[in-house]
């Protein structure tokens, strides 16, 4: 016995056969899109770390240019202070110097409080200062003549000579 | 610093706030400097306000707190402030008197120099010719910063002026001749004053740098005598040493602030806004002291930065600054507020010297009619937009509409700057003609046509 043939067979193999046309075309289709969405994703990708590694570069580059200002400034820093040592180290070596000048009466004591007379008038008070040399005093007026306001003046007035402790003379 | 004179005066009759009244002076002169001793040992410094008969008025500079009337000795020097000068201050770092804030020795220095100074004699000034580069596109192009000017930026509170005065005297070049930068901090915040002291380290570990820095918590005396000191090292460098020195002042508000409270601590009759009524003059004693003198190497370049309450620019310090001055950088809250820096507004900023410093052999050819057709195309876009508010931009002709655009194309290509961008006078000049070329030609008349056929059709390009 055979089948009885069913009069919309061939309209249900075209419908099929027309349907996966559509679905092998959407697929296709599909496929194109997925790609080209890749591509384009792999150019952003390949964009995105192109300018990280331009930024990473330029971050880079920043760093080490702070580090490097950051190495001079230190360099800078210790110097400074090196020379503010020095300058305090040239500073106790001229108040030691004063100090013993006058204890071994290289200025006596006699010119240094005639100076602060001179300055202040006969009346002055005049007193000898620890460390050397002598203060005189009027009232509302006074004259410090010590060892170490004299070494202090002394260094004061020589100026940027001092600079020959840390630069070529 | 001068050095102790031989005579104290032990007299303290008054001890008052930052001042120190003392009696039985005689020979003692109005401004002179004072060296003040504690029984402690301890050595502070001062100026004479006021004298009369045997009396002076002393302020002093780290005021008078643990002083007492028993134990001060005043010793007077018998002149204003004098500072030893020389390239030993290049590198340093000080407080606002001058002295070391960066843990090394006192400046050092072959001469000594006034802080008082004199402004340059007038028969003896140079006109400026060359320009000082700052690397800021909008201050190079369109409002040039020429040596011996004085060009101030007038800000208002909340702007970015200070990152502005530091960008531009950390990136500020002379064409390669020997440079110099003096940056004056008056009544900084220590916020601030680290923030100038990062901003500057580069330019500091080059030795190219003179930092001095007063912050609001020293004492106002001491902010009056910050930009003399700046000004007296810098006149130094450049006209004895033969570096071009730009000053930076700021912020001269905070200064003359200072100098009204000190006018008032003299008992002064007080002028507009209780401001002295010698704020004029004294605001020009020290904007003159810019300048190139005939025959002497070097210039002085002052920079003063000020900030305009509540941002009036009608207020005593702008206005009188603005009448000594040679043009002015205004920034503006609007320009701010939409995200640019630097906010400099183009309309209200002006270089009144530019012309002598900008053209062929100074900066590029082509550079004084591109800013002029810049500012002038700017104008007509603020018209225009102001236009589009009352009419509506549909009723704009397309001509209108490109002007309404340049302005965002202003800022967006021209105008926006990193603040560490140091951005080259070539490269700020293409970005200006990349913002006038969105106009069409019969909007350019200002620039010469074969200039302009040759930046519209680059490299021979034909015209379509």
């Amino acid at each position: 016995m055979t089948t009885p043939t069913d009069a919309l067979d061939p309209v249900r193999a075209e419908l099929l056969r027309t349907a996966r046309a559509s679905a092998d075309a959407v697929l296709g289709r599909a496929r194109a899109d997925a790609q080209k969405v890749l591509a384009e994703a792999r150019e952003a990708a390949e964009a995105v770390l192109a300018r990280a590694r331009e930024l990473g570069a330029a971050d880079g580059a920043d760093a080490a240019g702070r580090e490097r200002t950051r190495a001079v400034q230190d360099a800078w820093a210790a110097e400074l202070a090196a020379r503010a040592e020095a300058y305090a180290e040239l500073r106790a070596r001229i108040r030691e110097g004063v100090r013993r000048a006058l204890a071994r009466g290289a200025v006596p004591q006699d010119r240094l409080a005639a100076a602060a007379r001179a300055l202040l008038g006969p009346q002055a008070r005049v007193t000898g200062a620890a460390g050397g040399g002598v203060t005189a005093e009027v009232p509302g007026r006074r004259v410090d003549l010590s060892a170490d306001t004299l070494a202090d003046r002394a260094l004061n007035r020589l100026g940027a000579r001092a600079e020959t402790l840390w630069g070529p003379p | 610093m001068s050095g102790p004179a031989d005579i104290e005066y032990t007299g303290v009759r008054e001890l008052r706030g930052p001042l120190v009244v003392v009696e039985g002076v005689s020979g003692v002169g109005w401004d002179e400097f004072a060296t003040i001793g504690l029984d402690s040992g301890e050595r502070r410094h001062g100026l004479v306000l006021e004298v009369d008969r045997d009396l002076a008025v002393v302020q002093v500079l780290e005021d008078t707190a643990g002083m007492d009337r028993s134990g001060t000795r005043v010793a007077f020097s018998g002149s204003p402030l004098r500072i030893p000068v020389g390239p030993g201050w290049l590198g340093r770092v000080c407080d606002g008197r001058g002295e070391p804030a960066d843990g090394g020795p006192p400046v050092l220095g072959g001469a000594f120099a006034a802080v008082g100074g004199a402004p340059v004699n007038p028969v003896h000034r140079e006109p400026p010719t060359e320009p000082v580069l700052t690397g800021v596109g909008a201050v190079d192009v369109l409002t040039t910063l020429v040596r011996g000017q004085k060009l101030p930026v007038f800000s208002a509170a909340g702007l970015p002026h200070l990152e502005l005065a530091v960008q531009i005297a950390a990136q500020a070049t002379c064409g390669g001749e020997p440079f110099a930068v003096v940056f004056a901090g008056m009544g900084l915040t220590h916020a601030d004053a680290a923030f100038v002291r990062d901003g500057l380290a580069e330019r500091s570990a080059a030795r190219d740098l003179v930092l001095f820095l007063n912050t609001a918590d020293d004492p106002v005396i001491e902010r009056l005598l910050t930009p003399r000191l700046a000004l007296t090292v810098a006149e130094d460098l450049a006209f004895t040493r033969g570096r071009h020195v730009l000053v930076v002042m700021t912020d001269m508000t905070a200064y003359s602030e200072a100098l009204r409270e000190v006018s008032a601590a003299r008992g002064e009759i007080p002028a507009r806004r209780a401001y002295p009524g010698y704020l004029y003059s004294d605001l020009a004693s020290l904007y003159e002291r810019c300048g190139r003198i005939r025959g002497r190497p070097g210039s002085v370049t002052v920079l003063p930065v000020l900030t305009m309450p509540a941002g009036d620019i009608t207020h005593p310090v702008p206005d009188l600054t603005g009448y000594i001055t040679e043009g002015q950088i205004v920034l503006s809250a609007e320009a701010y507020g939409a995200g640019t820096y630097p906010p400099v507004d183009p309309l209200a900023s002006l270089s009144r010297l530019m012309r002598k410093g900008t053209g062929a052999g100074r900066t590029r050819a082509d550079h004084p009619a591109v800013a002029a057709q810049l500012i002038a195309a700017l104008a007509r876009s603020r018209q225009v937009r102001e236009l589009a508010d009352l009419i509506g931009r549909q009723a704009l002709s397309p001509t209108d509409l490109g002007h309404l655009d340049l302005e965002d194309a202003f800022r967006a290509r021209f105008l926006a700057q990193d603040t560490r961008e140091n951005r080259p006078l070539e490269e700020a000049l293409d970005r200006a003609w990349e913002v006038l070329l969105t106009l069409p030609d019969s909007q350019l008349g200002m620039l010469p046509a074969d200039l302009l056929a040759a930046h519209r059709h680059p490299r021979g390009e034909a015209p379509p």
